[in-house]
């Protein structure tokens, strides 16, 4: 397996992947800090206005004319949550020059508008410009109110919420939209120096290229204030349910959502951490688990029935859409499914079949840039050092007694059900 | 097996049609873990009504591709599902208008899961119960569509476009058609869409081309497919108007969805003459309406359209159209603005540099595309059941030419052809 060279630059942690397998440079910044109630909502806000123009390229048009310039450089973002911290995410992916005639390196240019992105800013009167401010805080707005819209997504938010009501995890990673009001252009560029001043950054290339390329152009694109590079905090995935929280809502819908979520007890870090992603596969993450047999195939009761482990915060949540009516079946069939995991009902071919896909994925991911930075990120985020060969094997060592033991920790603790408004 | 080596891009493909008709892609990619293989048929949601050879025409009801590919994973030792996940390989399976796709992805047992690809796709397995049985997933299925705002703006224009096609009919089809589905219908589909003339095999990834035809040659020999006549699709004949000018569907949304759309009035154009009508509609609506056009900008700014806003252009023998729009406050205005904006470019052609700009950003586009093994074999597929080549793709933006481009902004906004689609919040 090719292996992340590691470098340092100030403040930033440098990784790089040099390979010639891809025809372009994949290009990832992630600056993560605690999430928290009063500095959520202009976190999120954060991204959003950098991405309008730089100092040395103001306007919006302009900045994009030049990604299309760069072949059509991808550019994005995104903000979300990992354990207890915000994080903000930088993505870039631009041709490897050889597959076009260009006069300037396109890595060296794509750092470049990053690093101006980051830490140049426009600026007017020692504050962002407030035309982008106040055009973004629409834009974020429109992007919470649009939650709703989706409703499948809108379940599986409602129900984290829900049943993290007491934690920090209960925010939305893009923030509240009661905050966004009060938003100036001074206090968010206060807040976007004390974000980039305490924020843990760390940038990712794979491609043709090396660490010392790479750490050259950082150190011409990147003016940030010197400093220790910040580590992300151990994240607390104990919690004790005291009895199962129950939340029906109602909006019209022609189908019922219905979300359940679930304690595990087990990090990423830590040592159960392979027999908790076999509890998931065998529960509900693929097409032969006891969710999507039970649920969809003996009953018909739903097309979606499936499971996802959250490691980094130590939940697992179970959804499924179903006919409004069948909420009582099908809750019944789900709590046999999670009782039958806790009693050991795990045949030899639920388990091999299920180490061979989370196997098949672990050794997959290393045909993608974006995987394999996502991959090695976990390590940053939960300061363990675990290879997929690593995980992989721990997986195939699994047993039917380690998943019986994380069975047995995991708590029902909340059953969110999104539902029509006919009163039954 | 026949190499066509692509130099601009350093890739080389191997091709081969065996005996039956099957046509057999292979795309080695050196380095690369896993295999990625697609199985499809020529047979989307729009062939309801066909007749093979000089046979009878028959009409099937709407949504049976579809419930024809759910129904095809069964086989009578049970889910192919559970063969797949112990050959650790992840499958699955899609139906689009035009063709039905079935796949796997697998860094391991490569021979055998390229096996048992083939082998379920071609040994249907249709009883009363489990079709009865499958009605009440798919019924789910529809419905969660039914919920899903995106969906429904996005199919609601395709029907405001379309007065005959059967490209307006849902893809799922609907819980009344459905039930009409029996086995009966299902087996004259399948031995109508499924035989191996009809089908492409697409392999790509960590593979040995020889070894992958070898397999695929030796396996098909030991099956025994009759020759079959041409498969005749029909249709009715589609007015050259659009059948509802401006359609409004009523959901939960936070802000309205408004997607609106041209019709071509020019259809049963040459493959080559579609393709390149494609690449010039591309890069045409890249330029007037991509995120850094000054349309875009003045949008974004006046608040009429939020990060959502995008464009598309369909291209297909028997329909082709654009779809523009996305989030807006105010779906009059937003209209409105686009309206005048397509005029003046109609009166001035459009910038020079900014369809110069457009250019390279989409052979930086395709390039990407290239770095995905599912992109790859999907494009090409549905590429190549439309006669064309993916890799003219790449050429074709190249020569692109300013005129072509305005040409093609003349011919293809035409008023009389707009459709606009609406999703909006019922009325307290």
């Amino acid at each position: 397996m090719t292996l992340f060279e590691r470098g340092q630059f100030g403040r930033i942690r440098l990784h790089v992947l040099p390979t010639k397998r891809f025809k372009t440079f994949a290009i990832s910044l992630f600056a993560g800090r605690v999430l928290a109630e009063d500095t959520v909502t202009e976190t999120a806000l954060i991204p959003f206005v950098l991405r309008r123009g730089t100092a040395a390229t103001p306007e919006t048009k302009a900045f994009r004319e030049r990604l299309d310039d760069l072949y059509g450089a991808g550019f994005g973002f995104d903000v979300y949550k990992r354990g207890d911290s915000q994080i903000v995410q930088f993505r870039m992916d631009v041709i490897n020059d050889q597959f076009v005639s260009s006069n300037t390196p396109l890595l060296a240019a794509s750092l470049g508008l990053l690093g101006e992105v980051l830490t140049e800013p426009l600026l007017e009167n020692g504050a962002f410009s407030r035309k982008y401010v106040d055009a973004e805080k629409v834009t974020l707005t429109k992007r919470l109110e649009s939650i709703v819209n989706d409703k499948i997504r809108y379940a599986a938010e409602r129900c984290v919420e829900e049943m993290c009501a007491n934690e920090p995890y209960r925010l939305h990673p893009l923030g509240k939209l009661a905050a966004i009001e009060g938003i100036t252009p001074q206090s968010l560029f206060k807040q976007y120096k004390t974000w980039l001043g305490e924020a843990a950054l760390d940038l990712y290339v794979v491609g043709d290229t090396t660490l010392e390329e790479v750490t050259a152009y950082v150190r011409d694109a990147f003016k940030l204030a010197d400093g220790a590079a910040t580590s992300y905090p151990a994240a607390d995935v104990t919690h004790q349910v005291r009895e199962v929280h129950t939340v029906v809502e109602r909006m019209d819908v022609t189908q019922g959502k219905l979300n359940l979520g679930l304690r595990t007890g087990v990090a990423y870090g830590d040592d159960d951490y392979a027999a908790a992603l076999m509890y998931n596969g065998v529960l509900g993450g693929y097409p032969h688990s006891k969710l999507f047999l039970n649920v969809r195939e003996k009953e018909s009761l739903a097309y979606y029935a499936a499971s996802r482990l959250d490691g980094h915060k130590g939940i697992c949540t179970v959804q499924s859409g179903i006919e409004i009516e069948n909420y009582e079946k099908a809750v019944k069939i789900i709590r046999e499914q999670l009782e039958s995991m806790r009693q050991g009902e795990l045949s030899e071919l639920e388990m091999s079949q299920t180490k061979a896909m989370i196997a098949n994925h672990l050794r997959e991911l290393q045909d993608s840039a974006y995987e394999m930075i996502a991959y090695d990120f976990n390590a940053v985020l939960s300061g363990k050092e675990r290879s997929a060969e690593k995980l992989l094997e721990q997986v195939q060592a699994v047993t039917a007694a380690d998943i019986v033991r994380v069975a047995q920790n995991v708590q029902l603790d909340t059953i969110y059900y999104l539902r029509d408004r006919k009163e039954a | 097996m026949q190499p066509l080596e692509y130099k601009g891009v350093q890739e080389t493909l191997y091709r081969e049609v065996l005996d039956n008709g099957l046509e057999v892609i292979v795309l080695p990619k050196e380095g690369f873990h896993k295999t990625y293989a697609t199985f499809s048929t020529k047979y989307g949601s729009v062939d309801n009504w066909f007749a093979v050879g000089d046979g009878e025409a028959v009409k099937v009801p709407d949504g049976i591709a579809h419930f024809l590919e759910h129904k095809m994973f069964e086989e009578p030792t049970g889910d192919i599902f559970a063969t797949f996940a112990s050959q650790g390989a992840s499958a699955n399976a899609f139906t689009s208008f035009d063709r039905t796709v079935y796949l796997f992805s697998a860094t391991e047992q490569i021979p055998a899961n390229i096996e048992t690809l083939i082998n379920f796709v071609q040994n249907p397995y249709f009883t009363d119960t489990n079709v009865d049985k499958e009605k009440g997933i798919i019924e789910q299925e529809i419905n969660m569509y039914k919920d899903n705002a995106d969906w429904r703006v996005y199919f609601g224009l395709i029907d405001a476009l379309y007065h005959t096609h059967p490209v307006h009919i849902d893809i799922a089809g609907t819980v009344e058609s459905i039930y009409q589905i029996d086995k009966e219908t299902l087996y004259r589909c399948y031995e109508t869409f499924y035989h191996p003339s009809n089908m492409l095999l697409f392999v790509v990834g960590g593979v040995d081309a020889k070894e992958v035809f070898e397999l695929v040659r030796r396996n098909q020999a030991a099956k025994n497919f009759k020759p079959q006549g041409e498969i005749r699709r029909l249709f009715e004949e589609e007015p050259t108007s659009v059948k509802t000018p401006h359609k409004v569907t009523k959901l939960p949304v936070s802000l309205p969805k408004c997607m609106f759309g041209f019709k071509e009035k020019n259809t049963g154009l040459s493959s080559e003459e579609l393709l390149r009508q494609e690449v010039t509609s591309k890069l045409m609506l890249d330029v007037l309406f991509g995120p850094s056009s000054a349309l875009y900008e003045e949008l974004y700014e006046s608040q009429l359209i939020s990060d959502s806003f995008g464009t598309e252009y369909n291209a297909n023998p028997g329909y082709a159209f654009s779809v523009l729009g996305g989030d807006t406050p105010n779906p009059e205005q937003l209209l409105a603005r686009v309206k005048a904006a397509i005029e003046q470019a109609l009166e001035s052609g459009l910038d020079e540099t900014a369809f110069e700009r457009s250019k390279r950003k989409k052979i930086g586009g395709y390039l990407r595309m290239l770095n995905s093994p599912e992109s790859i074999a999907g494009e090409f597929t549905r590429y190549r059941f439309r006669d064309s080549d993916m890799f003219d793709v790449l050429p074709l933006y190249e020569s692109c030419t300013l005129e072509q481009a305005n040409a093609r902004l003349l011919e293809h906004f035409d008023f009389n052809q707009l459709a606009v689609s609406i999703v909006e919040k019922p009325e307290a």
